[in-house]
């Protein structure tokens, strides 16, 4: 019998704000010492009262219009029963009866075609604390340094089939909330999690198996193995009936290639939601909605259509270009200052992109300003500053962006000598002492010429403009 | 209430009642949820859902940091704690 697999995953996205979602304690303590930010709020004691924090909403709305969710204008916040000692308060606030955001869809491509994946939902809430149990045998350790870290959680219905869909799901995620600059999406570093719940039915039938669910799986290729894995588990349990199929949560081992049973799956009946009455109901009112609605990014595809019409770029720049946002934007600002989108892609491409490589960065971490990267073009472009002296000039402004390209090629000797004269000179001297290359472009190498210019090239530290020094050494060859 | 449904509700709140205990908790329950039934009978067809009993609306702060605690001062009250953690009893076998 054929089998389809239905997948519907919740994702845990860290918000990229400051400090946490109910309380001023900051949100960013990645190898900070445990409990350095904490407060009576976020330690849960009793008598703290949770406020709520403004950008946490701006970001959960923006995140929620990405996804082409319907907004709810009056937003509130629930209590969801939790007994572990990573949330002191012994429950997580959350939202249950009225999230922030309901109802949307993220188109994916595969190599199955296009589909539109339904949204339920996206819900704030508060990250839960680390627990410690290996420092010591008798007692577990609690660091709160996490906890109250502000999250959404992106629920979707049920409609990915498979490990490829669940992979372009995921990375269209991660970029529609990069472009919207709300969230890292950085698995590796957990700011991205991703609870997949899965189950599986004989093709063409519409009623659905048993469900299991593997929480925080934290790296997409952990999630195609574990789907594999839970897939066969499935359909050995119904053809074969090597266990009987409960609904449960469970843990991947991705290690062992496998999964384990955790603990029977709660009902949401269980976890006892309730409106929590420390956190007033957050009204969105017309102002702040079109507030928001008014920094909504351009789409890639969008950008990508853009770039490749308009400017005239080449499919291969535009797709590289639109990989990240940073390098967008790093992009169009060079090119409002160079005029010139070709040069302007070219550097990005061949320059950036090569340099963010070698500091072992990734695209969405480039801070390079745009407008000082145009003004170098701009110094290359009119023959001020050689493309070599160019590329260091770009390596100190990724270093230190107070650098201005002009004063700097001044200050370090970079800037183009339109002395004849010197040229002339270093010449003379560079043909007088290499009469092989000489005599071996005489007799028809083009690479001899090219010998020599370079080492004309070095002797004026790069600062000559490669026309005139061409020139000026053919024509003295020729004159020998 | 039912038996089992005070069962469960033992085991989510992570308690263990006496014979007595639950006795008394069922009778309890049991006789509010008689004066609760009496709610059904209250028409709010067209009553406006309340979304919470005070009449303040979106208190919300920027998006500043501040750190007026330190850990010491947080742990001034807890049993035990270990090199900057909160201890408690081991949560995982």
């Amino acid at each position: 019998m054929k089998y389809e697999t239905v997948i519907g995953l919740e994702v845990h996205v860290e918000l990229a704000t400051k400090s946490k979602i109910f309380c001023s304690c900051s949100a960013h303590s990645f190898g900070a010492e445990p409990n350095s930010h904490v407060c009576p709020a976020c330690c849960g004691m009793p008598g703290m009262l949770p406020v709520v924090n403004k950008r946490v909403v701006d970001y959960g709305m923006k995140a929620g219009m990405m996804l082409n969710c319907h907004i709810n204008r009056t937003t509130t916040f629930d209590k969801k029963s939790y007994y572990y000692p990573d949330l002191p308060a012994a429950y997580q606030t959350t939202q249950w009866f009225a999230p922030v955001a309901v109802n949307g869809t993220v188109e994916i491509e595969t190599s199955g075609g296009k589909k539109s994946v339904r949204i339920k939902q996206i819900h704030m809430e508060e990250d839960a604390g680390k627990l410690v149990h290996d420092i010591r045998e008798d007692t577990t350790h609690v660091d709160f340094n996490r906890t109250s870290v502000p999250l959404i959680e992106i629920v979707s219905q049920p409609d990915l089939s498979g490990a490829e869909e669940v992979e372009a799901y995921l990375e269209r995620l991660k970029t529609l909330l990069r472009y919207a600059k709300v969230a890292e999406c950085e698995m590796a570093h957990g700011t991205m999690r991703c609870d997949v719940n899965l189950s599986v039915r004989p093709e063409g039938s519409n009623v659905l198996g048993v469900r299991t669910e593997m929480k925080n799986m934290n790296s997409i290729e952990a999630i195609k193995r574990a789907i594999e894995y839970e897939v066969s588990r499935h359909i050995d349990a119904i053809e074969n009936g090597t266990e009987v199929l409960v609904q449960e949560t469970r843990r991947w081992d991705d290690i062992k290639g496998k999964s384990y049973a955790m603990r029977t799956k709660e009902t949401a009946g269980d976890y006892r939601y309730f409106p929590d009455p420390n956190v007033m109901p957050i009204v969105i009112d017309d102002e702040w909605f079109d507030s928001i609605k008014a920094t909504l990014p351009e789409l890639p595809e969008v950008k990508k259509a853009r770039y490749t019409g308009e400017y005239g770029l080449s499919d291969y720049d535009a797709d590289q270009l639109t990989k990240s946002i940073a390098v967008c934007e790093c992009f169009e600002d060079a090119y409002s200052v160079c005029g010139n989108a070709k040069d302007a892609a070219n550097w990005m491409i061949s320059e950036v992109m090569s340099l963010l490589n070698v500091k072992k960065m990734t695209y969405d971490m480039l801070d390079l300003n745009g407008i000082t990267l145009g003004e170098l073009i701009v110094l290359v472009s009119g023959g001020k500053v050689g493309r070599a002296n160019a590329k260091k000039i770009l390596a100190a402004i990724f270093d230190d962006p107070s650098i201005v390209p002009e004063e700097y090629a001044k200050a370090n000797g970079f800037i183009v000598s339109n002395d004849t004269g010197l040229i002339a000179t270093v010449v003379k001297e560079t043909v007088a002492a290499d009469p092989k290359s000489v005599a071996d472009f005489k007799g028809g190498k083009e690479k001899a010429l090219m010998a020599l210019f370079g080492k004309c090239m070095k002797q004026l530290k790069g600062n000559c403009d490669p026309q005139v020094l061409r020139k000026i050494l053919i024509d003295h060859i020729n004159g020998l | 209430m039912e038996r089992e449904t005070l069962r469960l509700l033992e085991m989510l709140n992570q308690l263990r009642l006496t014979e007595e205990q639950k006795e008394k908790v069922i009778s309890f329950c049991n006789n509010r949820e008689a004066a609760l039934k009496a709610l059904d009978a209250i028409d709010t067809e067209n009553v406006e859902r309340m979304v919470h009993v005070m009449p303040v609306l979106t208190v919300v702060r920027e998006d500043i940091v501040s750190q007026p605690y330190t850990a010491e001062e947080l742990q001034q009250g807890a049993p035990e704690t270990d090199e900057g953690y909160w201890c408690v009893p081991k949560v995982m076998e």
